[in-house]
């Protein structure tokens, strides 16, 4: 079906274009033409010696010139089409110049329809790679896991005495095993095992504690499949699984509350130096913790500063306490006013829930009410006024503390473990103070 | 023992020796313990029962009394902020001033920062006395309850004060002290008892223990030091004559202001000068040394001795003012440098107005760098300002840094606008950093706006310059932050 001298011409891409076209419609320039059904073709002589290679491909359309002209279509193009609009093209075979163009614009469409089809395919063998991969962790974690098992089973039955003799060498050894086994979260355990063999009187009972849930994480990976979904969360977080940010603040449980900064602890390694910052929200008097990392030198993140309460929306990891700080609606302001706290009791039942989510739990976060420093015969310990107390962990420095408190009771936000209470922040009357 | 303690004692003898017994594990654990489960899953579960289910300690009881009350006002937190920066090094210097304008201004340090200024003033015992007034009534009750409080305050160094077994038996310098400390109370009796030891003291022993006397140095020592002047240690004899020379109205002054009468005429335009024809045993007795210095003649220094212990109320005899007397021609076998560094070193032995106004006015005249202290030490304030900003200045401004340092604070105003305007002028010279130093830290608050702080660094500044610019605006917000 032959196109109209307008459809012919609506494909020049300016007005420029349109007024050579008609210059090159007269039949004196075309040497050689024709058309079949599909192209158009014509030898259109320019003021060079050779005539242009002129053929269009009707079907796109698709122009092809030997002119220089950058415009596409070409006023040839245009000349050659505005021509067999109006008829004067013969029906005849092309010559081999056109058959040779069209082969090639085959040629090149077969290979781009081939390339979709293969990116189609690339992107499922990704997924199924990334799936293969995660299998393969998955066998290496339990695999090493169970060979922890048995060397621990093998500590036990020959007794742990034997561990002094060679200072840990052995537990590092093994948990260089657990980074090959890609499970970061049991090297690190054992290596802090290590760290206490032969430290203070009753390293024993400490080493065995540790011990004793290294084995339960074992226990638990061998069963992870069977164990309900939070719990399994929790314990592919013990054993070093990471849970990327991004996948967190995309679907992680959104919490928004005035969240009171309680205070932080830094531990400072080699190499690294990671930071645990305490958040507990007002209304919903959740307990949050968020994580922060930085090379050893140099500076941590400090936008959340003790002692500050700020409203945000926190996404939340998997295992339920650490989270990200999702969106801040407003800054973190000093938290005038000592925060209504907990009694002793309501602290430790606090914990004891935690510890229920999560047996691996070591530290956990306290806001005392009313309590004061009080001298005993082996350290320092907290009292309330009904004469319950906790102990202040011995490696903390409570000087800070006593100069505040000065005998008198106060609010005061501490980190709880094994080991006793850290001081973290309290409330001078209504003045927040980082400790 | 506990069931934990079996558990671990089994755990370190190894299972193979003894067998876990299940059966004295609490039931609740022993129930939830899978068969054949093992020692370690029994101590998983003990210790989550044993973690999750501490106790509280009961039956504390607080009797301590709290720390008494301070009423005063806590530092405004920015002051705060800065105190901490201060605390971690920055202008750390600055500290003893800020805590004195806080003590100052009636303000209360907050009381987190306590151990970290009680631990700066550690190693900095001149800060202790400033710490201690920051602390309040809570420093002593910290003190009481906690060791590592009080040993934070404690002094340095160790050594108790002597008491009256060191006289007997300690050593020299533990002896002067205690010796110069009766000195305080009862001179007399102090010297009764040196007075007693004497002969059996060796020559070092006596040098060192003649100083003590220098405290409450009195007529009634004349007798003592007359007769040690005859010491055979020539050392100690010469430290006697010192002392006496120091004394006004002794007898060694007047054998010296008769020597001097018979050595020097002062007519209305000159003052003649003759040297000492020879050193007799009168010049060794009253303490004159022999042996010259480098560079300085034989006689001549024997001239200088002598002016140097002879009492100022010789020259007002023969009747010229210091003013005049400094600024007459000298004639004679000496040269006025001779006689004017004797004049300085019995001007700084005896600081009269007068006669320090003169000698700092005179620019030829030079002056070591104690005697500028004393000498501007004892100057009135107006008058300090105008002995150093004379001369002075121009001629030594690098080499005044220790001179200014010893200078008593609070400066006029006026010293240090003089100071920072000469300073200013020569923000490109270098070897100014001592002094700027001092400076900088030294002028009054009246100096904060002076034209330096508002001075950007331009290219070719020393970088002393901008340090003291930065001390002046840190101390500067520092006051403006305790208002």
């Amino acid at each position: 079906m032959r196109w109209s001298e307008d459809q012919v011409l609506a494909l020049a891409v300016d007005q420029a274009s349109v007024r050579a076209a008609r210059t090159q419609a007269t039949a004196g320039k075309w040497p050689e033409s024709g058309s079949t059904p599909d192209v158009v073709w014509g030898l259109c002589q320019g003021s060079g010696a050779t005539p242009y290679q002129v053929c269009v491909e009707l079907a796109e359309p698709a122009f092809r010139c030997s002119c220089p002209s950058r415009k596409f279509p070409c006023k040839h193009a245009l000349g050659l089409l505005l021509r067999w609009s109006a008829g004067e093209l013969a029906d005849t075979v092309p010559p081999d110049w056109v058959e040779v163009w069209l082969a090639e614009r085959a040629a090149r469409a077969a290979r781009a329809v081939k390339r979709a089809e293969s990116v189609g395919t690339d992107d499922e063998t990704r997924a199924e790679q990334a799936a293969r991969r995660r299998a393969q962790r998955t066998d290496r974690v339990t695999a090493g896991a169970a060979e922890l098992g048995e060397w621990l089973a093998d500590q036990l039955r020959h007794g742990l005495a034997r561990l002094e003799t060679d200072g840990g060498q052995q537990l590092h050894a093994m948990a260089a095993r657990m980074v090959d086994a890609q499970a970061p979260g049991l090297a690190a355990a054992l290596r802090r095992t290590a760290s206490l063999i032969g430290s203070g009187r009753d390293w024993p009972s400490q080493v065995l504690a540790e011990l004793a849930l290294i084995q339960l994480l074992v226990t638990a990976t061998a069963r992870l499949d069977e164990l309900p979904g939070p719990l399994a969360d929790t314990v592919r977080a013990r054993l070093g699984f990471t849970v990327d940010t991004n996948d967190v603040l995309a679907t992680g449980r959104r919490v928004t509350d005035r969240w009171l900064v309680l205070g932080r602890v830094d531990h400072v390694d080699e190499h690294l130096t990671s930071r645990r910052t305490w958040l507990r929200g007002k209304e919903s008097g959740r307990v949050a913790v968020v994580r922060g990392f930085a090379p050893t030198g140099r500076p941590l993140d400090d936008s959340l500063p003790p002692g500050t309460t700020l409203t945000a929306c926190l996404a939340h990891y998997p295992d339920g306490v650490r989270a990200v700080v999702a969106e801040r609606v407003d800054h973190p302001r000093p938290a005038i006013g000592a925060p209504p706290g907990d009694s002793i009791d309501t602290a430790l039942a606090g914990y004891a829930t935690a510890l229920a989510a999560d047996p691996w739990c070591a530290h956990w976060p306290m806001l005392l009410t009313q309590v004061v420093p009080v001298r005993q015969r082996t350290g320092w310990v907290l009292a309330d006024p009904a004469g319950q107390a906790l102990p202040l962990d011995p490696d903390a420095d409570p000087l800070a503390l006593l100069a505040v408190a000065a005998g008198r009771p106060l609010t005061v936000a501490a980190e709880w473990s094994a080991a006793g209470l850290r001081p973290l922040s309290c409330w001078d009357d209504d003045r927040p103070v980082q400790l | 023992m506990t069931a934990w303690d079996e558990l671990v004692r089994s755990a370190m003898l190894g299972t193979e020796r003894q067998p876990l017994d299940e059966t004295m594990l609490p039931e609740p654990v022993r129930a939830a313990l899978p068969a054949d489960a093992g020692l370690l899953a029994a101590a998983a579960l003990l210790t989550g029962y044993r973690r999750a289910g501490v106790v509280a300690l009961r039956g504390i009881a607080n009797t301590d009394p709290p720390a008494p009350a301070d009423p005063r006002p806590l530092v405004p937190a920015l002051a705060s902020a800065r105190l901490g920066r201060m605390l971690l090094g920055d202008q750390a210097g600055l500290l003893p001033e800020w805590l004195a304008v806080v003590a100052d201004r009636g303000l209360r340090v907050p009381p987190e920062r306590l151990p970290a200024l009680a631990e700066a003033a550690r190693t900095r015992p001149a800060l202790r006395p400033a710490v201690l007034a920051a602390a309040g009534p809570r420093g002593s009750w910290l003190a009481d309850r906690s060791e590592d409080w009080a040993l934070l305050l404690e002094p340095q160094d160790d050594q108790p004060e002597p008491d009256a077994d060191s006289w007997r038996r300690g050593g020299v310098s533990r002896r002067r002290i205690w010796l110069t400390n009766l000195r305080g109370t009862d001179p007399a009796a102090a010297r009764d008892l040196l007075a007693e030891s004497w002969p059996t003291e060796p020559p070092a022993n006596r040098q060192a223990l003649l100083a003590a006397l220098r405290t409450g140095l009195g007529p009634a020592d004349e007798e003592f030091l007359e007769a040690a002047l005859d010491d055979p240690d020539e050392s100690v004899g010469r430290a006697a004559a010192l002392l006496l020379a120091r004394l006004p109205g002794s007898r060694l002054g007047q054998r010296m202001a008769d020597r001097l009468a018979g050595l020097v005429t002062v007519t209305r335009r000159r003052l003649e000068v003759r040297l000492p024809a020879e050193y007799d045993a009168g010049l060794r007795r009253d303490g004159v040394q022999f042996d010259a210095p480098a560079g300085v003649g034989q006689r001549a220094w024997w001239l200088r001795q002598i002016v140097g212990t002879t009492p100022l109320s010789f020259w007002a005899n023969l009747g010229t003012e210091p003013a005049e007397l400094v600024r007459l021609k000298v004639t004679g076998q000496a040269d006025a440098g001779t006689l004017h560094a004797g004049l300085a070193q019995a001007v700084a032995m005896w600081p009269e107005r007068d006669w320090a106004n003169a000698l700092l006015a005179t620019a030829t005249i030079e002056l070591t760098d104690q005697q500028l202290v004393v000498l501007i030490n004892s100057l009135p304030a107006d008058d300090r300002v105008r002995a150093l900003a004379g001369p002075l200045i121009h001629g030594r401004l690098d080499k005044l840094a220790d001179v200014l340092r010893e200078l008593a604070k609070p400066w006029p105003a006026e010293l240090g606008r003089v100071l920072l305007d000469q300073l200013d002028a020569r923000a490109g010279q270098r070897g100014l950093v001592r002094i700027a130093d001092v400076v900088a830290r030294s002028v009054p608050p009246a100096c904060f706006h002076h034209p330096i702080t508002a001075r950007l660094a331009a290219p070719g500044t020393s970088p002393w310059h901008q340090r003291v610019v930065e001390t002046l605006l840190f101390r500067r917000a520092m006051y403006e932050e305790l208002a």
